[in-house]
C-alpha cells in the first residue's frame, strides 16, 4: 500500500514528476551515451593501432622496444621463422626490418621510420594495404616505396617520383636507395603518416647492406579471443629456441603500447567520476522537488502521523516514491539510450565536421559506440540508488515536522 | 498505580499546563488541567476560541506533549514515551476524527479506512473485509472507491469516522466533527457517533462549540484562558 500511495502522489504532480523523470531521463541517457561512444572511440585508436602497424603480437631482440634501431634487430631470424612455421595454432605472421632515416625529393625531407615489409605477407597482417588512396600497394619489384599523403605534400611528391631513402648502416655508415612512388596511403592516424613510409624489405636490406636481419615478426592469432593461447605457447617454443641465453623477447599489444592500455584504463575510472558528477547534479534536482513534494503535504504527513503512521513508514514512503521515479527515468533513458547506441553502432556517428581532430587521435571520423550489458546494470543499479540518496534529506525533514504544527498547515 | 488507574478510567489528565512561545512571548494555553475519563464516556470540552480546547485534545491525543503534568492513557503514562512508541499508542488506542476530514486526497474511502489498519500490520484481504464492513456500518458503502474530492463534506466525514474506528480504539478523539456540517448532517453523523459509543463502548471525546454536540454530551466540561471553569454531567 505504500507503493501504491507512494504511485499516486507521483502521478498527483505530473508536471512536477514529468521533470524529474525527464532530467533522470536525459542523466541516463547522456551517460550510457558518452561511455558508449568514448569505449567506441578507444576501441577504434586500439584497432586501428594494431591493424596499420602493431598487430597483436611481435617477437623482437630484447632491448629492441626501449631502442627501435637497426642495432637491436634480429640477425639470424631462421629459427623463429621455423618456429612460426611450425606453430599449430594456425596463425599468420609477417617479418619486417625498420629503420630510422630520411627521406628526401628535390624539395624537402622528412624523418621517417622506413618500413621493410614483404607485400603479400604484410597484406594478410595490417591493414596498411587498404589505405593506399592513389597508387598501388607495394608489388614484387624492388625500390618501389609508398608514402603517405601529408609525407607526399611535405615533399611535393606524387606518383611515379623519385624520392632518396636513406639511413645508418650497422657499420656506421649511411646508406641510401632511391625509390619511385608507387602509392599514396592514408590512414584514419595523422600521426602515424606523417612518419610512416614503406618499402620492400629487400630495398630496405640493400640498403642498409644487411642479408637476412629482421626487426620484428608480427604476428596474428586470427582471433583476437585466441591472443592468450596463442601468446602462451609461443612463449614457450620461443624459450625452447632461445635457450637460456634469452635472445628474443615477446610481446602482446598491451606489453608494446603501455600507454594506450593505460589510457584505456584511465578511462574506465575516469566514467566513475563522470557517474559521480551526474549522481551529484541528480541528487540535487531530486532534493529540491522531493522538497517541494514534502512541503506540499505536510498536512498529510501531519495526519498520518496523528493516525500512527510510524517515522519509518513515513520516511520509506517519500525513498519509495524517489525510487519509483528514478527507476522509471532509468528505464526509458536505457531504453532510448540503448535504441540509439544500436542505430549508431551500426551506422556509426559521423563526425566528419572534427575530421582533422580526431585524425590526430587515430581514431577515424565515424564512430560506432559500443555498449556493454555492465554499462546497462550499473546505471541501472546506481541512478535509482542515487534518488534514493537524494531523497533522505526531504525524508529527513518530513519525520522531523511537528503533528500538531504539520496539520495546521494548509 | 497506573494499572489500577487502567481499570476505571481510560484517559487521566493531572495538572497539565502548556505554555507557548509566540515571538518569545509565553502564552499559557492550559493552566493546571486535571480530569479523568471513563471508557464509554460521551464528553464534550466546550468553550470559546483561544480556550485551549484543541490543545487539550492534541495533548490527550499525545499529538503534542504539556509542558508540565502528567498523562495517564489507558493506564500508561505517556510522558516518557518515544516519538515511535506514541505513534504505536495512537495507532492500537486512538481514533481522530478531525474537523477539515483530513482523508489522504490520493486514497478511496475504502483506502483510507484501510490505510491505518495497513499501519498496524493486518494482511490486505482483511483490511477490505473490515473496511467495508464499516463503510457498510456507517451507510457509505457505495462511496467505497471514490476518492475524496468525490464526496461531499458529511460523506468524508463519515469516512474520517470509519478510519478512527478502524483499528477497534478505545478512544476517539474529535475536534470539531460538526464545523464544516450543515445541520442535518452534523445531526446524523452525531447520532452515527452516539451508536458507536453505545454498541461499541467506545469513548468519544469532543472538542466542540456546536450546541447540537454539546446537548448530545453525557458530560460537558467548559475551558475559559486554560481551566476549566465547568464539568458536569448531563442526565
Amino acid at each position: 500500500m505504500i507503493s501504491k500511495i507512494a504511485w499516486r502522489n507521483i502521478l498527483r504532480n505530473k508536471r512536477r514528476s514529468l521533470i524529474l523523470t525527464a532530467s533522470i531521463v536525459v542523466g541516463v541517457f547522456a551517460l550510457i551515451l558518452a561511455r558508449a561512444f568514448v569505449r567506441g572511440f578507444m576501441e577504434q585508436m586500439l584497432t586501428n593501432q594494431i591493424g596499420t602497424d602493431v598487430g597483436y603480437i611481435q617477437i623482437h631482440k630484447p632491448g629492441y622496444q626501449a631502442d627501435p634501431g637497426i642495432d637491436n634487430s634480429i640477425e639470424s631470424p631462421g629459427l623463429i621463422k621455423e618456429m612460426l612455421e611450425g606453430d599449430s595454432t594456425m596463425l599468420r605472421y609477417s617479418e619486417r626490418l625498420r629503420t630510422y632515416g630520411l627521406i628526401c625529393s628535390a624539395y624537402n625531407s622528412a624523418g621517417v621510420s622506413i618500413v621493410g615489409i614483404i607485400p603479400n605477407e604484410e597484406k594478410k597482417i595490417t591493414t596498411i594495404s587498404q589505405y593506399i588512396v592513389k597508387g598501388e600497394y607495394l608489388g614484387d619489384g624492388t625500390n618501389q616505396i609508398i608514402i603517405s599523403t601529408a609525407i607526399a605534400e611535405k615533399l611535393k611528391a606524387g606518383l611515379g617520383d623519385k624520392v632518396v631513402i636513406m639511413a645508418s648502416q650497422p657499420d656506421g655508415n649511411i646508406g641510401s636507395e632511391g625509390c619511385r612512388v608507387c602509392g599514396i596511403y592514408e590512414t584514419s592516424n595523422s600521426g602515424f603518416d606523417q612518419t610512416h613510409v614503406y618499402a620492400s624489405i629487400q630495398t630496405l636490406r640493400q640498403m642498409l647492406n644487411v642479408r637476412n636481419m629482421v626487426s620484428e615478426f608480427v604476428i596474428d592469432p586470427v582471433r583476437r579471443t585466441m591472443m592468450p593461447v596463442v601468446l602462451d605457447s609461443l612463449r614457450k617454443e620461443l624459450q625452447a629456441v632461445s635457450g637460456p641465453s634469452n635472445r628474443y623477447e615477446i610481446m602482446s599489444y598491451e606489453q608494446m603500447l603501455p600507454l594506450f592500455v593505460m589510457q584505456l584504463g584511465f578511462y574506465d575510472q575516469m566514467f566513475y567520476v563522470v557517474y559521480g558528477i551526474i549522481a551529484i547534479a541528480l541528487i540535487f534536482g531530486i532534493i529540491d522537488v522531493m522538497l517541494m513534494a514534502v512541503l506540499e503535504r505536510t498536512h498529510e504527513f501531519g495526519v498520518a502521523m496523528a493516525v500512527g503512521m510510524s517515522n519509518g513508514k513515513i520516511f520509506r514512503m517519500i525513498l519509495v516514491e524517489a525510487f519509483l521515479l528514478g527507476i522509471a527515468g532509468t528505464i526509458v533513458g536505457l531504453v532510448i539510450a540503448y535504441f540509439t547506441c544500436l542505430d549508431l553502432s551500426r551506422f556509426g556517428w559521423d563526425l566528419s565536421m572534427f575530421a582533422a581532430s580526431l585524425r590526430s587521435w587515430g581514431s577515424g571520423s565515424k564512430i560506432f559506440p559500443i555498449l556493454l550489458g555492465s554499462d546497462v546494470i550499473k546505471a541501472a543499479v546506481i541512478i535509482p540508488f542515487v534518488t534514493v540518496i537524494g531523497s533522505v534529506y526531504p525524508a529527513m525533514k518530513a519525520i522531523r515536522l511537528h503533528p500538531v504544527d504539520a496539520i495546521r498547515s494548509i | 498505580m497506573d494499572s489500577q488507574v487502567a481499570r476505571t478510567e481510560i484517559i487521566r489528565v493531572e495538572d497539565v499546563t502548556k505554555v507557548y512561545h509566540d515571538n518569545g512571548v509565553p502564552v499559557n494555553a492550559l493552566r493546571g488541567i486535571s480530569l479523568a475519563v471513563s471508557p464509554g464516556d460521551f464528553s464534550v470540552i466546550a468553550g470559546p476560541s483561544g480556550s485551549g480546547k484543541t490543545t487539550l485534545l492534541n495533548i490527550i491525543g499525545t499529538l503534542d506533549k504539556p509542558s508540565d503534568g502528567k498523562i495517564i492513557l489507558d493506564g500508561e503514562n505517556v510522558a516518557s514515551k518515544t516519538r515511535r512508541e506514541l505513534a504505536g499508542i495512537r495507532l492500537k488506542k486512538i481514533g481522530f476524527v478531525f474537523q477539515a476530514y483530513n482523508l489522504n486526497p490520493v486514497l478511496t474511502a475504502l483506502e483510507n479506512v484501510e490505510f491505518t489498519m495497513m499501519l498496524r500490520g493486518i494482511d490486505a484481504r482483511e483490511r477490505k473485509r473490515r473496511g467495508m464492513a464499516l463503510l457498510e456500518q456507517l451507510g457509505i458503502a457505495e462511496l467505497a472507491h471514490k476518492r475524496p474530492n468525490e464526496m461531499s463534506g458529511g460523506q468524508q466525514q463519515r469516512v474520517a469516522v470509519a478510519r478512527a474506528i478502524s483499528n477497534d480504539p478505545r478512544l476517539v478523539l474529535a475536534d470539531e466533527p460538526t464545523a464544516n456540517l450543515d445541520s442535518g448532517t452534523a445531526i446524523k453523523l452525531l447520532k452515527l457517533m452516539e451508536k458507536l459509543n453505545h454498541e461499541g463502548g467506545i469513548t468519544f471525546v469532543f472538542s466542540s462549540h456546536d450546541p447540537q454536540v454539546i446537548e448530545r454530551a453525557h458530560r460537558l466540561l467548559i475551558l475559559k484562558d486554560g481551566h476549566i471553569v465547568t464539568d458536569k454531567t448531563n442526565q
